[in-house]
Parts: C-alpha cells; sequence; structure tokens
C-alpha cells in the first residue's frame, strides 16, 4: 500500500514496529516507536503515525485522545488506507458500526483488494444486517481468496440470507465437491446439514429429502436427519413414511410431545378416539414415559373415558409423590367438566384416605402409604386457589402442613395462595418460613426475594439475594453481572409502584443495556462459526438477535421506563420537596396513571 | 448470556431442555466436548438444572442420556465427565445410582467458595454404534411431562 506521504527506510521501519507492538498488545512500546517518528519536526504531521498513536492510545483508555490523534492523522492524509481503516477501527470499538462502515468504504477507495479491511468490513455488515452490502464484500473475498473455506462459506451464506437459495445451494455444491472429507467428519457433516437447511427453506422438500437420503451415511447428526425428514414427507404428504420416522425417534426419546403431534399429524385422525387409543399403544410401549399418558388426558373428552384416565393418573402421581402434579394437570381445567372431575376425584381420595388409607371405597385396595394423603391435600389446595377460594385452600394447605409440617413446597404453596388472594405481605413471610427451613436452595431463596419485590421490599430483597451472590460485592451489582434480569424487571417495577422514579429508571436501563449486550454477543461468533461450520446454529442466532427485544423482560422494563418518563413529564420533579404545600398536583397526576398500571396483569 | 451462545454454537447436538407445556425452560443440561488428544475425546456436562417445581419426574436423567447419545453419535466421545459440589448429596446420588458414574478423584478447593469436587466419569461405549434404536430404547426410558428440544 503506497501512503500518499511516504516515510525514509528508517522511519518506515519504527512505523512497522508500531503495527507488530499493535498486534502483539505490546502499547507502551507501540507509542515509544510512535514517539520516535513524531518528534522529528519533519514527520510531526505524519498522517498515518498520528493516526496509529491514536489507535494505541484507545487501547489503554485513553478514548478521547485516541479520537484527537486519529483524527488529525487522517486529515493530514485522506488519502491514506491506512487512516481511514485506523478510523474505522476506533468507531467500531465504540459500537458506532454505521461510522465504521462508512470509514472502512473510505479506506477501500484508495485500497481496493486489502483483505483485512474487506473482512472487517464484511464482519459490521453481518452485524447491521446490511445483506446487499455483506453479499457484495462477500463476493470480493471470494474472487480474492478462492482456495479459503471462508471465502465460499460467507459467499454462500450471503446469498442465503438474502433468500436466494439457489445461489447459495450451487455456491455449497461446488464447494463440496472439491473439498476432501474424513471419516467422522464432523465439519462436512454440519456443512451438509446446512445446505439441507437452505433446500427446505427454499420449499423444495422433495429435493431436499433426496439431498438428505443420498448423503445420510456422512451426517453425523443422527436426530436431526430423522427429525428432518419426518417434517419433509409430512409436507410432501408421504404419511407411511412419516410415521415410520416418527415411531423411530419416539424410540430416542418417548417424552418429546412434538413427535407424538406429528405422528399423529401423519396417522390423520379423525376423531377423539382414535387418539385417545393411539396412545394407549404408546403408554403399553413406553410404560415409565410420562408424556403418552399426560396427552391421553387432553385428547380425551368423553366421560367416562376421561375420568377413568384421570383417576389412573391422578392416583399415581399421589402415590409416588410427585410435587408438580397440579402444575402438570392445570391446563385441563380450560374444560370445565374436566375441572369438576379432577375435583370430584380428589374430594374422594382425601375421603376415603382419611377414614380408610386407601384411594377408594374398595375393600381389596392396598393400604396407600401416609404420604398419599398430604399429597391429596396439597393438590386439593392448589386446586382451590386456582379456583378462586381461598378459604377452602388454606384449609387444604394447613391440613397438610399439620399432616407434615417439614416440607417446603407446602409452604411456597400457601405463600401463592395469599399472592393470590391480594396480600403479597403475607405471600413473603411464607416464603420466608419456606427459605429458613433450607437455606441453601436457590429456588427457594429466588422465590422468596421475587415475593418480597412484588411487596414492595426491595432492600430486604436484595438482601435474600445476597445469600448467592458473590462474597465482596454489593448483591445488586453481581446480580447485574450475571444479567439477573427477573431480579430487575421485578426490581424496576417494585420501584415504580412506590414512585422512586429515578430507581426504577436505573433498573429499566440496566436490563436495556443486557439486550444490547446480548446484540453484541454475536459479533465474535460471525468469524468463528464459519470456522467451526455450525452454521444452522449460526443462522439460528441471527434470527434470534433480529427479535432480540420482542423477549418479555424488554417490555416489561420498557413498560416502565416509558410510563415513568411520561409521568415525569406531566409532572417535572421539584429541586426541593415542597413538605407545606398539599399535593393536590401529585394526586392529580396519580389519578392520570395509577389505572394504566392495573390494565395489565403482569402474571407470574 | 454469551457463554450460552458459546455452548450452543460450538456444539449445538449436545444441550438440551426440558420444557413445560407453555414452553417455559424448567430443566437443562450445558455440554460441551474436551477436545485433548484424538484418543481421548470425550464429553462434559458444564452445567446441568432442574428447577425445585419440577423434580421427580426424572428430568436430570432424561436430559442427561439425550446429551450422552449426542455425543457418541456426532463427536464419538468415549465417556461423558462432570464435577460435582461434595456437599450436593442429591446430585451425587443421581450421578452414581440411577446414571452410572463413578468417582474419579477429589479436587481439593475446586469451587470459587473453597469447596471440594468431585471429579466423575461415566463409560459411554454402551451408547455407540453395535447398539440398535431397540436397545437405545432401553437406556432412554425416562419420565417427563416436558418436550425436549434440542436447541439451547
Amino acid at each position: 500500500m503506497p501512503p500518499s506521504n511516504p516515510l525514509p527506510p528508517k522511519e518506515n521501519a519504527l512505523f512497522k514496529r508500531i503495527l507488530r507492538c499493535y498486534e502483539h498488545k505490546q502499547y507502551k512500546n507501540g507509542l515509544k516507536f510512535a514517539k520516535q517518528i513524531l518528534s522529528n519536526p519533519k514527520f510531526a504531521e505524519h498522517g498515518e503515525t498520528l493516526a496509529m498513536k491514536g489507535l494505541t492510545l484507545n487501547c489503554l483508555g485513553r478514548k478521547e485522545e485516541a479520537y484527537e490523534y486519529v483524527r488529525r492523522g487522517l486529515r493530514n492524509d485522506l488519502k491514506s488506507p491506512v487512516c481511514w481503516h485506523v478510523y474505522g477501527l476506533l468507531q467500531r470499538s465504540d459500537k458506532k458500526y454505521d461510522e465504521a462502515i462508512k470509514c472502512y468504504r473510505n479506506a477501500l477507495k484508495w485500497e481496493k483488494e486489502n483483505i483485512q479491511i474487506l473482512r472487517d468490513l464484511s464482519l459490521l455488515q453481518i452485524q447491521m444486517r446490511d445483506l446487499e452490502g455483506y453479499k457484495d464484500t462477500r463476493y470480493q473475498l471470494f474472487m480474492l481468496r478462492p482456495t479459503q473455506r471462508a471465502s465460499w462459506i460467507g459467499f454462500a451464506m450471503s446469498y442465503h440470507l438474502l433468500g436466494d437459495y439457489e445461489m447459495a445451494n450451487s455456491i455449497l455444491d461446488a464447494f463440496r465437491t472439491n473439498q476432501m472429507k474424513g471419516p467422522h467428519d464432523y465439519e462436512h457433516s454440519e456443512l451438509l446439514l446446512y445446505q439441507n437447511m437452505v433446500l427446505a427453506e427454499s420449499g423444495q422438500y422433495d429435493r431436499a429429502l433426496q439431498h438428505l437420503n443420498k448423503f445420510s451415511s456422512q451426517i453425523l447428526d443422527k436426530l436431526s436427519i430423522k427429525e428432518t425428514s419426518g417434517e419433509y414427507y409430512l409436507k410432501l404428504m408421504r404419511f407411511r413414511d412419516a410415521e415410520n420416522v416418527y415411531e423411530g425417534l419416539l424410540k430416542r426419546n418417548p417424552e418429546n410431545v412434538m413427535y407424538y403431534q406429528k405422528l399423529m399429524e401423519a396417522k390423520r385422525f379423525s376423531n377423539p378416539d382414535q387418539k385417545v387409543a393411539f396412545f394407549d399403544v404408546y403408554k403399553k410401549e413406553y410404560p415409565k414415559a410420562i408424556a403418552p399418558r399426560r396427552l391421553q388426558l387432553t385428547e380425551a373428552h368423553a366421560q367416562p373415558v376421561f375420568e377413568r384416565l384421570v383417576d389412573e393418573y391422578l392416583r399415581h402421581g399421589l402415590h409416588k409423590g410427585i410435587p408438580p402434579l397440579f402444575v402438570d394437570l392445570r391446563s385441563l381445567y380450560s374444560d370445565q367438566i374436566k375441572a369438576d372431575t379432577i375435583e370430584k376425584l380428589i374430594l374422594q381420595y382425601i375421603e376415603n384416605l382419611t377414614s380408610k388409607g386407601t384411594f377408594s371405597a374398595d375393600p381389596n385396595e392396598e393400604k396407600q402409604p401416609a404420604s398419599a394423603l398430604l399429597w391429596a391435600y396439597y393438590y386439593a389446595a392448589q386446586h382451590f386457589d386456582y379456583k378462586k377460594q381461598t378459604d377452602v385452600a388454606l384449609r387444604y394447605i394447613d391440613a397438610a402442613i399439620e399432616h407434615t409440617p417439614t416440607l417446603i413446597e407446602l409452604f411456597i404453596v400457601k405463600g401463592r395462595i395469599y399472592k393470590h388472594a391480594g396480600d403479597p405481605v403475607s405471600a413473603y413471610q411464607w416464603l420466608e418460613e419456606a427459605q429458613a427451613m433450607d437455606t441453601a436452595d436457590r429456588y427457594v431463596n429466588s422465590k422468596c426475594a421475587r415475593y418480597m419485590l412484588r411487596a414492595g421490599h426491595v432492600k430486604r430483597a436484595e438482601e435474600m439475594c445476597a445469600k448467592f451472590t458473590r462474597e465482596g460485592v454489593p448483591a445488586t451489582e453481581n446480580l447485574n453481572e450475571m444479567q439477573c434480569m427477573w431480579f430487575q424487571t421485578e426490581a424496576a417495577a417494585a420501584y415504580q409502584r412506590s414512585q422512586q422514579w429515578g430507581d426504577a429508571l436505573k433498573k429499566a436501563h440496566e436490563v436495556d443495556r443486557h439486550f444490547s449486550e446480548i446484540m453484541e454477543d454475536q459479533f465474535d461468533f460471525h468469524s468463528y462459526c464459519m470456522r467451526k461450520m455450525t452454521l444452522r446454529s449460526y443462522v439460528g442466532l441471527l434470527r434470534l438477535e433480529d427479535v432480540l427485544r420482542a423477549h418479555p423482560f424488554y417490555f416489561r422494563c420498557a413498560r416502565v421506563a416509558i410510563r415513568v418518563y411520561l409521568r415525569l413529564d406531566a409532572c417535572p420533579l421539584q429541586d426541593a420537596p415542597q413538605t407545606a404545600e398539599p399535593d393536590t398536583g401529585q394526586s392529580l397526576c396519580l389519578s392520570l396513571f395509577t389505572p394504566l398500571t392495573h390494565q395489565y396483569d403482569y402474571g407470574t | 448470556m454469551k457463554y450460552y451462545f458459546y455452548h450452543g454454537l460450538s456444539w449445538p447436538q449436545l444441550s438440551y431442555v426440558a420444557e413445560d407445556e407453555k414452553g417455559h425452560i424448567v430443566g437443562y443440561v450445558l455440554a460441551k466436548m474436551e477436545e485433548d488428544g484424538e484418543d481421548n475425546r470425550h464429553g462434559h456436562i458444564t452445567s446441568l438444572a432442574v428447577k425445585r417445581s419440577h423434580r421427580r419426574l426424572g428430568l436430570a436423567q432424561k436430559l442427561m442420556n439425550q446429551a450422552s447419545l449426542a455425543m457418541v453419535e456426532c463427536f464419538q466421545a468415549k465417556y461423558v465427565s462432570l464435577h460435582v459440589r461434595k456437599s450436593n448429596r442429591a446430585a451425587l446420588n443421581l450421578y452414581t445410582n440411577s446414571l452410572g458414574f463413578k468417582i474419579l478423584e477429589i479436587e481439593p478447593k475446586y469451587y470459587a467458595d473453597g469447596e471440594d469436587a468431585y471429579s466423575m466419569m461415566r463409560d459411554l461405549s454402551a451408547f455407540s454404534e453395535n447398539k440398535t434404536d431397540n436397545q437405545q430404547a432401553e437406556n432412554m426410558e425416562i419420565k417427563s411431562d416436558s418436550a425436549i428440544i434440542s436447541q439451547c
């Protein structure tokens, strides 16, 4: 690269050493060499040296000086690709990606074929989703370095992301035929699956299926082969083939709900009885699997079939003592008849267990363990809590606690009943009780802290969390470091409720920063995944990042921040609190804003 | 978050989640490959967790078996290793009694708070190719009400 203002050999050698120092992170030495050049009055304004000095200063955290030197360097040598590249790197380190892209483009004006600049540019373009620009840059890299693997992959991917599946596929085809592959070649296997993904996304399922079958022996990820070919068979209405695939998948994992659903789709059942019978088969085949038993309950509508099935299911759960039994069945309650059936059964169990120690009145039934009654009480408490019958729920949970006073789950449910009844203070006090029974349990600890936040006790919640955060740092700091967003969103809402506007905004902005950081996280993976060949997952990452801020944590915090800003705009804070004034203005503002906060159900 | 991304983008097949009906995650296994030497290819469990509200469904075991099978199929792992706190009796019980892990050694002060760790391993030859699909199913029998999907 011919600089527009060449240095004589001695100084040029020094300049090269600055570059080397930068690459090896020997920034102090770099500055020394820069000084040697710049202290010579003839080169005091040498653009590229000034720019490199600035870049080095930036690495030492001296950002303001860095900008000053880099800009001065650029002004002195506007035609130097080095100066523009350096300016781009500086902006990039400052996350001003749009600006950085402009700088790289300027650099390339003066040196079209600089591989390093093209690579850096392509990374920024994909980060900013400038897909057209990315494609052009990847094309140039491909033309300049056709022997490098990454050139082909990046080139193909740029077309894929633009939706030009044919072009992407042909590039991958050409690349693949020129590649050597060993046995158990994971990267080759991933490449084939990526190519298959491209074909599928083009909507040519037939072709994708042929491709998959042709190369299946070279693909190591057997699960992906089965899952994708199952999809293709269904799309192509080859139902018999689809059935075979999903039956095979269930052997691998009889708990995967989706496999059952797809298999039923393949079997094209027309009435619910067929579905109920279908699950009978899989209950027999996988007697220990929960999924077929549970899904059957969803499909069974007719009585007495549902009652028979749910009776069996409940007894099994209560006999074994499976704590999540209610949570597991809760979704059935949207059907009133099912909810009533369950209630009838549970009440029967409680009656019989109390009097005879058995679920039914049948004299031949074997005696149940004493814990069965406990779990029946526990279930009933949650059942009536769900039905908003607080008193009944409390009666059952108290009966359970009397039966077994040491079970933490009972206290958690008791707290939840109070929460649902609109008493957040009693709620957290019961959680505190639970927490004290096992101080080493992180789940109860977090749950307790969350309930404290709901009750408006932010400080107390922080102290609770501190039991599990790193010693020597404030809990909030460590929670922020760990991107502990449930805590921060709850805290933001708690501060908002108590009108601590500044603290509410602080928490909301902390959450926003996590999202920016997660966007930032992808940067390193643009080049990493091309080396690792995990391209399907990489495309998945790009698509996830594209919709990242749709996440509920972000929405909740954004809502807090918007409301607080609107509130502050309507009623700006006074410099000094006006204690003497009756706060009529304040209550006016409140009437404006409080109704809003109750319009949304925050859920759990 | 980046640490999770790193696992998912380096070994996408090895990490599993268990979801409840609403699609909320109630358990996960985060796993990786240790690449020290061709002959010593083995998997490592970075992290395994199941929410207290979803215990006693056998989720941990299920997640571990799915991850182990993928380690063998995709990366020819010979065994899988992990570390566990000496005080974590429940986990120790799962690893030794339900999953066939053996204690290899004690690593003093492995954790930041100064606690010792058991370094454990499980031989995975039972998962490798000479087994037919049918026999693998024997290994896979675990109870859970949750969908298991293979994306981290």
